[in-house]
């Protein structure tokens, strides 16, 4: 029964529910047993009646306490939302990879919800003082989500922050601050922009991608994208292998 | 939690298995990666993904769809290979006791008798042959669809291995009865039905002015198969004298007692795996304990009782 200790599965307690902005929205779960959850890692949430568990980038862990931020999307979102404090919720994780952090310049790019797990690596760098910055983009102001910490926020329409996408400014950024690696989360063309940043500037970087996923634990091969293998092109699932790829390792399609 | 005792023991005609409830391939890798959220050894024995001679890449990008009741997949038999699956991961399997099926799949039947010999030389117990994969161009579902060809498949393996052969049924047929027969007659020990049904998903999203269309072309499962399921069994069950193990659509214990009514001898379980990683071991205990609560001596009485 030692195997019990190690087990991914909770029946866990949803502790805290609140609406960050306009569209999205914290959950705070208690699964009632010690986690470490490193950044980029992400968790899968049993939604009643769809057949696919759905995957979340982790943003807060405490303990056995793990926060989740998410986006109104469809039946998966929309089942978690109708959920209250004080009901359970099936969660497993913590799943996937992480960031693997380096202790250098660090330059942290998010694009909308995609703030979430960039959040929790900028947390975990400054637990190490690494210096760092956090740019962040949204599409307005009323999709910032309340609890995220970036140093500058961009929207597409200029009501918060700077005007312009989260990338407007990254080549001067690069230029003045000259980051030693770059890590992203986002769209996925935001990801791809900022993996031919650091080719361009020779900086390494890493992205967390996000694709629908069936079994979320590298069993099915559903979720699988091409990479760069030495001179090879192999398979590599988003859910086990990933969500975090080096930006050069990935052929964007 | 419940301890097993063997009130669960199966005998498939020779295949003794600890209980019933198996995972079907595909759904369960290679049964390492679930070591995170069950007992792998607890289960009644777990079937490899397909496995062929040379490791396959499988299809490209956009494999999976979530349906109403369930899901299309598209893999194409991504896979190790037959070699790296013996060198990296039959050991593992070995290690920690966990009681296993190795499905194969070939492209010609030159192929399935060159897997079929390697299993043989490797002492692999039980093998079940994937005939029925809709999601490969050539081969295989070529054989499940074609009661003459499937017979010479099946004997030309049962040739060269002697362990215990299960031939897994494609349900895309007009008679699933004659492939059934087709295979009994050809030597298997066992039948295993129902692989996916051939299905598609479209989803449509109006943006901008303009269609975004995700489509999927391919294997339907979950739990929206089970009637087909269960009739492809229930008729199987008419005409052969072999067990058969039912699969299809099965994620909660009412549901394998139907497939027990309709005359399988186990179950497998498949989509259901990924919704919830820990289910196959629940329903384990959850069947000893419906056996004891409702007073059966033992599974086979129960079987004896649900048959229709």
């Amino acid at each position: 029964m030692i195997k019990d200790q190690i087990k991914k599965i909770y029946k866990a307690k949803i502790i805290n529910t609140e609406k960050v902005s306009t569209n999205s929205y914290y959950i705070e779960i208690d699964c009632n047993k010690e986690i470490e959850a490193k950044a980029g890692q992400f968790v899968s949430i049993y939604c009643e009646g769809l057949t696919f568990r759905r995957p979340f980038s982790i943003f807060t862990n405490n303990k056995g306490k793990i926060g989740i931020l998410y986006k109104e999307r469809g039946k998966g979102t929309k089942y978690i939302k109708s959920l209250k404090k004080g009901e359970s919720i099936d969660i497993s994780g913590p799943l996937g990879n992480s960031f693997s952090i380096k202790n250098c310049k660090s330059l942290l790019i998010g694009a909308g919800i995609g703030t979430a797990p960039i959040s929790f690596l900028k947390s975990k760098l400054e637990n190490e003082n690494i210096e760092n910055i956090f740019i962040a983009g949204f599409l307005n102001k009323n999709e910032i989500p309340k609890l995220i910490n970036p140093n500058i926020i961009y929207t597409d329409d200029g009501s918060f922050g700077k005007k312009g996408n989260v990338l407007s400014d990254t080549e001067e950024i690069i230029k003045k601050y000259k980051p030693e690696i770059i890590y992203g989360c986002g769209p996925e063309i935001v990801l791809k922009k900022i993996s031919e940043l650091g080719e361009r500037y020779n900086i390494e970087t890493q992205i967390s991608l996000e694709k629908l996923m069936a079994c979320s634990i590298g069993v099915c091969r559903g979720c699988v994208i091409d990479i760069k293998h030495g001179t090879k092109t192999v398979n590599a699932s988003v859910c086990k292998d990933g969500p975090v790829f080096w930006g050069n390792e990935v052929i964007w399609q | 939690m419940a301890v097993i005792n063997n009130i669960l023991q199966t005998n498939l005609n020779g295949l003794i298995l600890k209980n019933p409830i198996m995972t079907a391939s595909g759904t369960y890798g290679y049964a390492d990666e679930y070591d995170d959220f069950i007992n792998v050894e607890n289960l009644g024995a777990i079937v490899t993904k397909a496995i062929s001679l040379k490791p396959r890449e499988g299809n490209k990008h956009t494999r999976i769809a979530e349906t109403e009741a369930g899901m299309i997949n598209s893999i194409g038999l991504e896979n190790v290979g037959i070699e790296k699956f013996l060198k990296e991961k039959l050991p593992v399997l070995k290690e920690k006791n966990i009681d296993f099926i190795m499905n194969i799949a070939g492209s010609t039947q030159e192929e399935y008798t060159e897997l079929a010999k390697i299993c043989n030389e490797n002492k692999i117990k039980a093998i079940e042959l994937n005939v029925s994969c809709p999601n490969v161009k050539t081969g295989c579902i070529e054989f499940g669809v074609d009661e003459k060809a499937l017979y010479n498949l099946v004997s030309e393996v049962r040739k060269n291995y002697k362990g215990y052969l299960i031939v897994k049924l494609t349900p895309n047929v007009t008679s699933i009865e004659n492939i059934g027969i087709a295979a009994e007659k050809a030597g298997a020990n066992a039948i295993s039905a129902i692989n996916t049904i051939k299905g598609m998903s479209i989803k449509l999203n109006y943006i901008n002015g303009r269609f975004n269309k995700a489509v999927v072309q391919g294997g339907y499962s979950g739990i929206g198969i089970k009637p087909a399921a269960l009739s492809a069994v229930s008729k199987l069950s008419k005409v052969v004298s072999i067990p058969i193990i039912g699969i299809g659509g099965i994620e909660k214990l009412n549901d394998i007692l139907e497939f027990f009514a309709a005359g399988a001898q186990a179950i497998q379980i498949g989509t259901a795996n990924f919704t919830h990683p820990d289910i196959a071991e629940k329903l384990i205990f959850e069947l000893e304990e419906y056996i004891l609560q409702n007073g059966f001596k033992d599974l086979n009485e129960l079987k004896r009782e649900l048959r229709i």
